[in-house]
């Protein structure tokens, strides 16, 4: 059973209870051993890393030696912990002045960075070490080919060469629920949650912008593995009448939820109830 | 691209002569020296980043203006833009920059400058303080939520003191300390 250091970041449990308690169930049915990191916070965000690159290098380096006491792997549901925990992990693999700089400040709590645990987004991992073949035999109630269009998020597709993601495992990871995969013009533009606190305005509009092309193209869901994607693509919709004039009602699902739904849960196991934009009709779409 | 350019006036490829005088000819190899700037020199000007960005048409100096910029040593322009601030940082124009520019992660550093020198959007300096003093930019407020789902109240493992320390003695210290 493949054992895994559990980074949650601030954002899922604060804000999206129902994607940490599905992640947590679909984890422990496909025999993946989450166990939550102790000691650590937040990554710093995007944010940290613009305005204080050596305390957004340390921070994160911080948690990856953590998890090197053990030597497992670190998950996280979170596209933007995924990011800074991963671009830290790639930089201080490539720069030895960086990381003696940080490991410096790191002795003092007994601790060292040596680049053993690798950060991993939990979707790549269910695919990467579960596969989709295990996957498969879980799925009791697939979907019956209902179009789901995929926001990958920014931070896990880009910069490739430091994310090591690519877009089929989520295509693999939504088709093995049953579930079509749409295909839309924008699927690779972002959804504008960094900027939302410089230019609330600008981040709307990507949302928008997203949402439109999801919908024309003929999606009936959309699904997100990130709890700021999920802000925006989920929560922004209910603002959109007043801004735009215009109602999407297209409902957006963490991962986990969808992959539970198809694995036998119930709409409670995965939390559907709390989806701003109101979810529950994928239960229509579920085949015995 | 998703909508047509908003701005009125020349076309962008007209622009002010440049004053040679008012150039720091070191901002590139400052920049280059930087984590990410080793192929800064390579950018041949294709604007196939600008071509990329998503937002690029509500900004004034686009992306491959301000890669053409601090190649320059149009320092003061750069660190004092909005652009930089605004960037998304969602990685378009460096996934498709044929030259492996990375642009993206350039802006960051140029960020990183300008926050150097205190020039940081208010929002963002708030954000700063919420790091410093809470250790997160989240916090569980709704604990029922987290208990109708069969989790523990308060999120196991988290401890905020180490990171609070760590960015003190770092510039978010000085960021925050300065705003006080
Ligand atoms: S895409 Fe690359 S080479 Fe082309 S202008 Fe932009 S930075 Fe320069
Ligand atoms: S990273 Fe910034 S500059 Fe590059 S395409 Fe995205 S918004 Fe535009």
């Amino acid at each position: 059973m493949p054992s895994y250091n559990l980074y949650m970041g601030c954002s899922v449990p604060a804000n999206y209870p129902n994607y940490e308690a599905a992640m947590l169930k679909v984890a422990k049915e496909l025999g993946m051993e989450l166990e939550y990191m102790e000691g650590v916070a937040c990554c710093g965000s995007p944010n940290l890393r613009a305005i204080d690159f050596m305390g957004w290098l340390t921070v994160n380096a911080r948690t990856i030696a953590i998890a090197e006491k053990n030597g497992h792997d670190i998950v996280t549901p979170c596209n933007g912990c995924f990011a800074s925990l991963k671009d830290v992990y790639h930089h201080l693999k490539h720069d030895d002045a960086h990381k003696k700089q940080v490991n410096a400040v790191l002795k003092k709590e007994g601790l060292e960075f040596k680049g053993i645990s690798k950060p991993r987004h939990f979707v790549e991992a269910l695919y990467s070490d579960i596969g989709i073949e295990e996957i498969q035999k879980k799925i009791t109630k697939p979907l019956d080919g209902v179009g789901i269009a995929i926001h990958y998020g920014c931070h896990v597709l880009r910069p490739k060469d430091v994310t090591e993601f690519s877009p089929e495992i989520y295509q693999e990871l939504v088709k093995v629920t049953g579930a079509t995969v749409i295909d839309y013009p924008l699927w690779k533009q972002c959804c504008g949650a960094t900027v939302l606190p410089v230019n609330e305005e600008l981040a709307i509009r990507l949302a928008r912008d997203k949402l439109k092309s999801m919908t024309e193209a003929g999606a009936v869901f959309a699904t997100v593995a990130c709890p700021a994607c999920g802000n925006q693509l989920d929560l922004q919709q209910l603002g959109l009448k007043e801004s735009y004039g215009e109602e999407y009602n297209l409902p957006v699902l963490l991962y986990p939820q969808i992959l539970g739904l198809a694995m036998g849960m119930d709409e409670d196991d995965v939390g559907l109830s709390m989806n701003r934009v109101p979810a529950g009709s994928i239960i229509e779409h579920l085949t015995e | 691209m998703t909508e047509a350019d908003e701005k009125d006036g020349p076309p962008v490829v007209l622009v002010d002569p440049i004053d040679m005088s008012k150039l720091d000819s070191e901002f590139r190899n400052e920049i280059k020296s930087m984590p990410y700037g080793d192929e800064l020199n390579a950018c041949f000007a294709c604007s196939t980043c600008t071509a990329a960005c998503p937002i690029a048409n509500v900004w004034t100096y686009k992306p491959h203006q301000l890669i053409r910029m601090i190649i320059l040593g149009m320092r003061e322009e750069v660190l004092s833009s909005d652009e930089i601030w605004l960037c998304l940082t969602c990685f378009q124009c460096q996934e498709r920059c044929p030259q492996k520019v990375r642009v993206t992660d350039i802006f960051f550093d140029c960020k990183n400058l300008a926050a150097e020198e205190s020039k940081i959007p208010e929002t963002i300096v708030g954000l700063a303080k919420t790091l410093m003093e809470k250790g997160q930019l989240y916090e569980v407020t709704a604990d029922w939520e987290r208990e109708d789902m069969d989790l523990e109240p308060a999120v196991p493992g988290l401890s905020t003191n180490e990171f609070k320390d760590i960015i003190k003695a770092t510039r978010t210290g000085k960021i925050v300390g300065g705003e006080e």
